[in-house]
């Protein structure tokens, strides 16, 4: 029977089993962005990016802060709504939400399964997008959780040794 | 067997559920215009009804919209409505001129407007506006105060009702048409 290093070598060799498992596990329930854009030029370029959604709520962090208030500013009446829309369009059947065709070009917003996917198809290039429903709503979650505008710029002044100007 | 039965039974109530649950109200919008663009909107009611409370701007709140205009204060439009539902189908207000023509009338339960452009001017050639609005669906509009619309009893109302047709514009440059049915595509 392994006693001493041996057995505090296996726990944490399971911890760290446990824990690749559960965040591998929490990676793929989120799913995954994917953006497609194919040019349709000669030498067009066609870009796949395919990245994990829990990757979205991360980069927020490393955003600049001037930028999210100024998003808190403009959508903050809106978030509440947009959580609940999300939460509405997750039961909603899969299908087409808006569909705008004209000469030049073609847009269409659908749900499919967990995404919501926004396919353009114009005369220059096709562009397809899709986002996990939970990746926005961390986001959103994420953005609504920030001290409103205002708030932070107070906290982070540097207090006048005279005590606030009144 | 009972068994069976009693987990069929289930399965027809949970669906019919799910079924008067999906409604769906669609707008088609077709321009013939040069780029010809055709726009079309599915909306599942249930998602209108949730959301409508949560967005607070300055005329709309809790899904109630706020008319400021006193024009509309000084016009008992419930009064009317008594009126124009106690009376029998007919048609109530007809307006003929040179340019279009106007009827109101009440049919089936329904309050319709028909406007007819009969004369071709330099905007609107030839052009048709058809509303048809359940009595049910406006009750529920006009059941807050006297100076607001209830917007989302409006959107439940719209979920109690069979498909219709709310609103047809037909004329030379566009169609409009928004409905309501169990679908959830427009086509």
């Amino acid at each position: 029977m392994p006693t001493g290093p041996v057995m505090v070598a296996g726990g944490a060799g399971t911890l760290a089993l446990a824990a690749v498992v559960v965040g591998g596990a929490f990676v793929y329930d989120m799913g995954v962005v994917r953006v497609s854009v194919q040019s349709k030029k000669p030498d067009g370029e066609h870009i796949r990016l395919i990245v994990p959604a829990v990757a979205a709520p991360i980069a927020m962090q490393f955003a600049p802060k001037r930028e999210l208030q100024k998003a808190i500013e403009e959508a903050g009446p809106y978030l509440p709504a947009i959580k609940i829309a999300l939460e509405e369009l997750a039961k909603c059947p899969d299908g087409p939400f808006v569909q705008v065709t004209n000469r030049h070009e073609k847009v269409n917003i659908a749900k499919q399964g967990d995404a919501l996917v926004i396919d353009v198809d114009d005369e220059g290039e096709t562009v397809h997008v899709s986002v996990p429903l939970k990746a926005v709503d961390v986001v959103i979650s994420q953005l609504q959780s920030l001290p409103p505008p205002g708030r932070e710029e107070r906290a982070e002044r540097p207090s006048s040794p005279d005590g606030p100007a009144l | 067997m009972r068994r069976i039965l009693l987990g069929l039974a289930m399965a027809v109530s949970v669906s019919t559920a799910a079924l008067a649950a999906d409604r769906w109200v669609h707008i088609k919008v077709e321009d013939g215009g040069v780029n010809g663009e055709v726009v079309r909107v599915n909306v599942p009611l249930s998602l209108a009804e949730k959301v409508l409370p949560a967005i607070n701007t300055k005329e709309l709140h809790g899904g109630k919209v706020k008319c400021n205009d006193t024009k509309i204060e000084e016009v008992d439009l419930r009064a009317i409505l008594d009126a124009v539902r106690a009376a029998p189908d007919n048609e109530f207000v007809t307006v003929e001129s040179k340019h279009n023509h106007v009827r109101v009338a009440k049919s089936a339960g329904n309050l319709l407007v028909k406007v007819q452009e009969s004369k071709k001017s330099e905007k609107v050639k030839h052009g048709t506006v058809d509303v048809s609005i359940p009595f049910s669906v406006i009750d529920a509009l006009l059941s807050g105060a006297k100076d607001e619309l209830d917007v989302l009893a409006a959107v439940r109302a719209l979920g109690t009702i069979g498909d219709t047709v709310l609103v047809t514009v037909n004329d030379e440059n566009s169609k409009v048409r928004i409905w309501v049915d169990s679908r959830n595509t427009t086509e």
